[in-house]
């Protein structure tokens, strides 16, 4: 018997590749050389059985995430060319985020983009001393709407603090912010706007857009309407994301440590740190979710009630407490506009399958 | 193995949707025997994981035109295969390398022994009786075996025709039964007089 036309054929029987008059020559030949059974069972264990191989999956994603992310910025691959040197970036590639900045966007929502992204926050900067600062302070239950002196205009929402240096007048535009505002900036490229946050520095050349950085909230998110804007994460300033038109940042603002991609506290190292996204536009009359409140309207769109409930005491300056974890978890999507404390808890309810009283400025649901 | 559907649908959301869910997904899916294959070429683990990330990396690059991409496995692979020979081009200085000029180094381990009722030292002989072959047909083995790739799909990542990879991989299948020790050549009924060792 010709034995490389029997491995041929247990080759291709192994790899699902054979015929059926394949299969059925080769159980022919077994039958007819009961010798070769033995061998053919062991290999065909061997088949079967799988190799292992040294690499572990989770990390190295956390890891290409993090390159992702960078390489948003410096479209070249490094093992791409054969070369090492830097070859000049085709025009082909316009879709990358560093070509978009120049074309204002306006129109439909680019779709969603997460990057994974480790973050340790540092304690606020110093900010410079002797020159006289402008605070603005809204309390819970209030917004405001100031102008700045260079006629940029600044909706703060509620239990929010916006402070600038007076004059105004230095080579970059600068403010600090904690809480959640609505920018519209007076374009003027010759002085750069930067918004400081807790954890990110917001750079703007002149553009509308959202920023939500809430000492209490675990996230703090930037959602861009028109223009551009470039956010700098302020523990690694090398590390820049250029956000286009109808794109939203999300920065969570736990400490954390990356060292070689071991991220070091475990409960969070579930959470993406930082997530680039969609705005949400309702459908409806496509007003952008994430600012509806600047027209004074109240929304949530697919959040935690435990979410919710913190928007709530500020925009009613109430107090909520909710008990049951599974309740805290429930999300909803609501839009209101201009409905007072009891018609939101009422509205919420019916959805919501939950129970609530509200005895003055607080409010306590139960399931 | 990944079935080619779920690939597919993998495919479109991450080019309609931009679904970090489904790139996630198709890294979860691939990222391991593509990490082996480059391997098995650069032989460092870690220059394997940069290679697969830049790889990732292109299909975000791309992920507009992945619906235009017939078979994404092959793609990446194939992409794998072009990064893993330009870092080696760079390093040595080899003015056109080839598969079969590359010292590849398969990955090639094997489950238990016990359950494959053989032992070590026959592991040992087998795992030797690869490593001996020549490197296309090392490779081709690792594809379709570990990677349960097709035989077109092997061909098409290596460059060669189909017809080549059959003959490779049977005689990589021979050559793995010849590593066998010769007592298990006799017919079945005669096993009983050997004892388990």
């Amino acid at each position: 018997m010709n034995e490389e036309r029997f491995w041929l054929l247990v080759s291709l029987k192994l790899s699902g590749e054979a015929s059926p008059a394949e299969i059925a020559e080769l159980e022919n030949l077994l039958l007819q050389n009961p010798g070769l059974g033995m061998r053919t069972e062991l290999v065909n264990g061997i088949w079967n059985s799988h190799a292992t191989h040294d690499f572990n999956k989770e990390a190295a994603f956390n890891r290409h995430m993090q390159r992702l992310s960078n390489h948003l910025s410096e479209p070249v691959l490094q093992y791409e060319m054969e070369e090492p040197e830097i070859e000049a970036i085709e025009t082909e590639r316009t879709s990358f985020p560093l070509r978009r900045l120049v074309y204002w966007l306006s129109g439909v929502a680019a779709s969603l983009l997460v990057v994974f992204f480790l973050l340790k926050s540092r304690p606020e900067a110093d900010n410079s001393s002797g020159i006289a600062k402008n605070t603005v302070t809204t309390k819970r239950g209030s917004k405001s709407n100031i102008q700045l002196p260079d006629g940029t205009q600044v909706w703060l929402n509620a239990d929010s603090k916006i402070s600038y240096n007076e004059k105004f007048q230095g080579a970059i535009r600068e403010v600090h912010l904690s809480g959640e505002a609505f920018f519209d900036v007076v374009r003027d490229e010759s002085r750069p706007f930067i918004i400081h946050t807790n954890s990110i520095d917001v750079k703007v050349l002149g553009t509308s857009f959202n920023v939500r950085s809430y000492e209490n909230e675990k996230k703090t998110e930037t959602s861009l309407i028109h223009g551009s804007v470039e956010i700098t994460l302020r523990c690694s300033p090398d590390k820049k994301i250029i956000l286009k038109p109808n794109e939203k940042l999300i920065v969570q603002n736990d400490e954390l440590q990356i060292i070689g991609g071991k991220a070091s506290t475990q409960e969070a190292s579930k959470q993406p740190l930082l997530t680039l996204s969609r705005i949400n536009y309702q459908k409806k009359d496509s007003s952008v979710v994430e600012t509806l409140w600047v027209k004074n309207k109240l929304a949530f769109d697919g959040e935690a009630f435990e979410d919710i409930a913190l928007k709530i005491e500020r925009w009613f300056d109430v107090k909520v407490n909710i008990s049951g974890d599974k309740l805290k978890k429930t999300p909803f999507t609501a839009f209101f506009d201009g409905e007072n404390l009891q018609q939101v808890m009422e509205a919420l309810r019916i959805t919501g399958n939950f129970n609530y009283y509200i005895d003055k400025k607080e409010v306590t649901i139960y399931p | 193995m990944p079935t080619p559907l779920t690939i597919t649908e993998l495919q479109t959301r991450i080019a309609l949707y931009e679904d970090m869910k489904a790139y996630k997904a198709l890294y979860d899916l691939l990222s391991t025997s593509l990490h082996r294959f480059s391997f098995s070429i650069v032989k460092s683990k870690e220059v394997a994981e940069e290679i697969v990330s830049d790889v990732f990396i292109k299909i975000w690059q791309i992920r507009d035109r992945l619906p235009e991409i017939g078979n994404l496995k092959v793609y990446l692979y194939t992409i794998t295969r072009n990064f893993s020979i330009n870092y080696i081009q760079r390093n040595y200085k080899n003015s056109s390398v080839s598969i079969d000029a590359l010292e590849i180094d398969p990955v090639i381990s094997y489950g238990n022994p016990e359950e494959l009722c053989i032992s070590a030292e026959i592991i040992a002989q087998l795992l030797e009786a690869i490593r001996q072959l020549p490197p296309q047909c090392r490779l081709v083995f690792q594809l379709v075996k570990e990677d349960g790739l097709k035989y077109k799909e092997a061909a098409e990542i290596l460059n060669i025709s189909v017809f080549t990879v059959r003959n490779q991989l049977a005689i990589a299948i021979h050559k793995l039964s010849e590593a066998l020790p010769s007592y298990l050549r006799q017919p079945l009924q005669t096993l009983s007089r050997f004892s388990a060792s």
